[in-house]
């Protein structure tokens, strides 16, 4: 049966409206079932971690464990030689979720943070399940839950998520950079969020991150509102963070809204690339998959160990 | 002017709308969350310029069209003024009805009638011709189809307020009639009253009450908004019998028509002399009663009122009633002699009962007198052999009104030269005791004997068993009960005033079971009652009752002539022997006698008003009018007008036809100059 999706296309059936997966209500379950489901269509295993599978030989250098020498290569070819095997250690997991008030915005039945909280439950469930520890980190301007990661805390994080509510206005460097420094071990984070703040400030405030090792994916959760603004009544149209109310005229604005953010989206995929950062735009119209897609082939890319 | 469909007008509130959706989006402020006002906060600002209306012209060309439309719709017509246009016409047939009920007596009714009555008269203008009715219970022309109103002014001087109840079905159909006499082409019915409800609903006639095409009914109201009254209702009396003498339990009622309750003192009258007052409270529109202490029943026709201290409406605080000693209904039973225990469950049946109080006297064949049938009601033969000389007395008391049962057992017979008096003769003895016993089947239970026993459970006849019975010789009567075989079992005959009735079996166990079934007293009963023609003598009759003079002097007829009543005033009412009634037209009591006999031999009748006019609740004058004269009143002041023809209406609505047209027309002008300023444009 799994030669059926060996050409890799993703079969439409898997891709579950967001809207549905929000109603259910218990993230457990929404994450199995877009998880498992996902898995079972893939074509490769996506058991990195569980792994022992050889890998390549590599060149001792002092500090190598002595242990990984392959000693018959030695006998054979009189030289030092370290084995290296995939995925050979569990790795830290945490994802940094985006709760400010803007967050709460939904024009398709879904809001973004909901959005959020399901995508993040999907890949702390697929992490679990590859025996990575798992924590989460919850920030508006400044932060608000955190839990370690540990090979423990699915349970908890998927608890938190569950109580997560977007409450007060946000910004994204005084909390990252606090987080920056209290990330001691190096591991994959995920930042979902927003990013309602100049692409400078965004990369001001990811790049400690990124500079202390961390592997860092970016997911910029959008509502299709946001993108398109479909709006047509003039209408006083209020920041849902400072409350501030301005008159727009939406015939006349829409298109140069649709150029603002256009270039907000461009310039944050140019920078990130730059910084090695992965980034993608999700729009919450669209199924989940494609964010945990995007995930795992990131995550498939540095899975080896170099 | 008026419309139609008014109602239609309502849609020129839509012209409105454009205008009104423009001033509410001014004001309206629609406010829209969003997640973030960052980009949009770089747009610099633009103010967009609300849509103006450019083109006043073409907007308002399309509301007039619009507004001509609507109102072309709703159809105007041009109001005439019928006031006006009735002093142009001709001269008119008027009919002045006035309500003389005693509730006219109410406050100042009477005279603010008397007053509307006479400008009434004074508003005839010299062609017009009135006639002056006066009605209550029934109406009575005053005046008929007269032009001097000087007779008419005598008339309403002359008109009282009398003890009558209101009602208005016999007096709009006396004025229907002298309205279709007249060759006026204008009539006009003006109708004085206070419009009792009681005077129009329920009452009979009313449906057949039509005036001719083209009556104008003018109501007059003259009620007041008060309508509070306290009134006795009718009496009910207990009888007790005690050492030979009736006694009398008095319960008398008052009902409160008003909002607030009351406390009055309830006042017994017996021959003139108060004899008991007791005090009574009575809620807020409710009624409660008082039963006074049991008085002896001395002599005939005592005198007696219930009566209440007097208010606004006095007449309906007395209550007039006859009380005398119960009659009883003298009854003999003739036995063959030696036989008298035949009798036995007959007699026993008989003494059983106060209503109507059989008195037996036990006779033989040979015993009875000429003086026995003279006092008795009811004769009852127990199978006994009648020969021609008995049968012969016999037919004469059923002549005179006598009650005769002719049970025909074994020795039962009746001279063939007789059989006149009897339904059928006896014949052969039909022996049913071999085999199953004979069953009563068909009973005609309309009759007044078997109508007790029409309901289910109310009696089973067909437990009875029947051993032997007579068949009938040339049965030439009604049938009234028969065997399963179809023989009769009783049989009815009436001669003059007298009725016979023939029982086909013995009236004992001799040849049925029937003594032993619980159905057998109340069928002797309603036997006896049925030959006597008992009925409870009525204590109290109503004013307008009219009451045949004979049976109102029921008691003093032993001599045939004349028959005079004294009404309660003292008037003097002359009737003849055999013409037939004395209608009741006065409050209080009616003395009968016949003439020439003493006034103790006098039957006295109480009269008493129609207590349904004490309730004053008045109704719409407009809802009799419109059931009168089958539309409604829609004229000013509920007046209905006369119907216009089709032509007029038609005329009168033509304003329409020319709204329609004006509004295509501004419509094609307004697309042709939209269309020109599209083009400009």
């Amino acid at each position: 049966m799994r030669n059926t999706f060996q050409s890799g296309a993703i079969p439409g059936a898997r891709f579950v409206d967001p809207v549905v997966l929000a109603r259910i209500g218990n993230l457990e379950l929404v994450a199995r079932s877009v998880v498992d489901g996902f898995i079972n269509g893939m074509h490769r295993s996506p058991y990195f971690g569980a792994s022992v599978d050889f890998a390549e030989h590599r060149g001792y250098t002092p500090g190598d464990d002595i242990r990984r020498v392959d000693w018959k290569l030695f006998a054979r070819t009189d030289r030092f030689y370290v084995k290296e095997y995939e995925a050979d250690s569990n790795s830290n997991f945490a994802v940094l979720l985006d709760v400010s008030k803007s967050m709460g915005f939904g024009s398709t039945g879904i809001t973004k943070l909901d959005y959020a909280r399901i995508l993040t439950a999907c890949l702390t469930y697929l992490v679990h399940r590859q025996r990575d520890r798992v924590g989460l980190v919850t920030f508006d301007s400044e932060i608000v839950e955190h839990v370690p990661p540990s090979a423990k805390h699915m349970e908890t994080v998927l608890h938190v998520l569950d109580r997560t509510r977007p409450l007060r206005p946000g910004q994204l460097r005084a909390p990252l950079h606090k987080l920056a420094e209290h990330f001691g071990r190096r591991g994959l984070l995920v930042l979902v969020s927003d990013l309602y703040e100049d692409p400078e400030v965004v990369f001001d405030a990811v790049s400690l991150l990124r500079f202390r090792g961390h592997d860092l994916i970016v997911f910029h959760v959008l509502d299709p509102a946001e993108i398109e603004f479909p709006y047509d009544e003039a209408s006083a149209f209020e920041d849902l963070e400072s409350g501030e109310q301005i008159p727009i005229v939406p015939e006349a604005l829409k298109d140069k809204y649709r150029e603002l953010v256009r270039a907000h989206i461009d310039a944050l995929t140019a920078k990130f690339s730059e910084l090695r950062i992965d980034y993608a735009l999700l729009n919450t119209a669209a199924p989940l998959d494609h964010a945990l897609f995007n995930y795992l082939s990131m995550r498939e890319r540095m899975s080896r160990v170099r | 002017m008026g419309f139609v469909a008014p109602l239609i007008l309502g849609a020129l509130a839509t012209l409105a709308i454009p205008v009104l959706i423009h001033l509410i989006q001014r004001e309206k402020k629609r406010v829209v969350e969003f997640p973030s006002l960052m980009f949009l906060r770089r747009i610099p600002y633009q103010s967009v310029r609300r849509r103006r209306i450019r083109h006043w012209a073409l907007l308002m060309l399309r509301l007039a069209a619009l507004a001509l439309i609507v109102a072309a719709f709703a159809r105007p017509f041009f109001r005439r003024n019928t006031l006006a246009a009735a002093a142009q016409q001709s001269a008119r047939e008027v009919v002045i009805l006035v309500d003389t009920s005693y509730s006219m007596e109410y406050g100042g009714r009477w005279a603010r009638a008397q007053a509307a009555a006479r400008d009434a008269i004074n508003g005839l203008s010299a062609g017009d011709r009135a006639s002056f009715v006066l009605f209550s219970s029934g109406a009575e022309v005053a005046v008929r189809s007269t032009s001097d109103r000087g007779r008419l002014g005598s008339a309403l001087a002359a008109a009282s307020a009398g003890p009558g109840a209101t009602r208005f079905a016999p007096a709009l159909k006396l004025a229907g009639s002298l309205l279709g006499e007249s060759p006026l082409p204008r009539r006009e019915v003006i109708l004085i009253s206070d419009f009792q409800r009681r005077g129009w609903e329920q009452t009979p006639g009313r449906d057949d009450v039509r005036l001719p095409d083209k009556t104008v009914v003018t109501p007059v109201a003259v009620g007041d908004p008060s309508s509070a009254n306290l009134s006795v209702t009718p009496v009910s009396l207990q009888r007790t019998r005690f050492e030979n003498q009736d006694r009398v339990a008095v319960t008398a009622g008052v009902a409160n028509r008003s909002a607030s309750a009351a406390r009055v003192t309830l006042s017994l009258d017996l021959n003139g002399q108060q004899m008991q007052a007791l005090p009574v409270s009575i809620g807020p529109n409710g009624t409660a009663s008082v039963t006074f202490a049991p008085f002896t029943v001395s002599s005939r026709n005592m005198r007696a009122t219930v009566r209440l201290p007097p208010d606004a409406l006095a007449r309906d605080n007395v209550f007039h009633f006859v009380v005398s000693p119960g009659e009883p209904v003298r009854t003999v039973v003739v036995n063959r002699a030696g036989a008298e225990r035949e009798s036995l469950y007959l007699l026993r049946a008989l003494s059983i009962g106060d209503t109507p109080r059989v008195e037996i006297t036990e006779r033989t064949s040979d015993t009875l007198s000429d003086n026995d049938l003279r006092v008795a009601t009811v004769v009852i033969l127990n199978d006994v052999p009648v020969s021609d000389t008995l049968a012969d007395r016999l037919a004469r008391f059923v002549i005179a009104g006598g009650g005769l049962l002719f049970s025909s057992g074994p020795h039962a017979s009746w001279p063939a030269a007789r059989a006149d008096v009897l339904p059928g003769l006896p014949g052969a003895i039909v022996d049913r005791t071999s085999g199953p016993s004979a069953r009563l089947g068909a009973l005609e239970y309309s009759h007044p004997v078997f109508e007790l026993f029409r309901a289910p459970r109310s009696g089973d006849f067909s437990s009875a068993r029947f051993y032997s019975y007579r068949a009938i010789d040339k049965p030439v009567a009604p049938v009234l009960a028969r065997y399963d075989d179809g023989t009769p079992a009783l049989m009815e005959r009436k001669a003059a005033e007298g009725r016979v009735l023939l029982w086909t079996s013995t009236i004992d166990l001799g040849w049925n079971d029937l003594p032993l079934k619980p159905v057998f007293l109340p069928f002797v009963h309603t036997v006896i009652r049925y030959l006597s023609d008992y009925a409870e003598p009525p204590s109290s009759q109503t004013v307008g009752q009219v009451v045949p003079a004979l049976r109102a002097a029921h008691v003093a007829t032993s001599s045939r002539g004349a028959t005079i009543a004294l009404a309660p005033s003292g008037a003097r009412l002359t009737l003849g022997a055999e013409d037939g009634a004395i209608e009741l037209g006065e409050q209080g009591f009616y003395e009968v006698r016949t003439q020439g006999a003493g006034p103790e031999t006098a039957t006295v009748l109480a009269s008493n008003v129609d207590l349904s006019e004490s309730d004053l609740t008045a109704m719409d004058p407009r809802e009799l009018i419109a059931a009168v004269i089958g539309r409604p009143a829609t004229g000013p002041n509920g007046f209905a007008e006369p119907r216009p023809t089709d032509d007029a209406q038609a005329q009168a609505q033509r304003l329409w036809w020319y709204l329609l047209v004006a509004g295509g027309l501004l419509l094609a002008a307004e697309t042709l100059l939209s269309n020109q300023l599209t083009g400009v444009s």
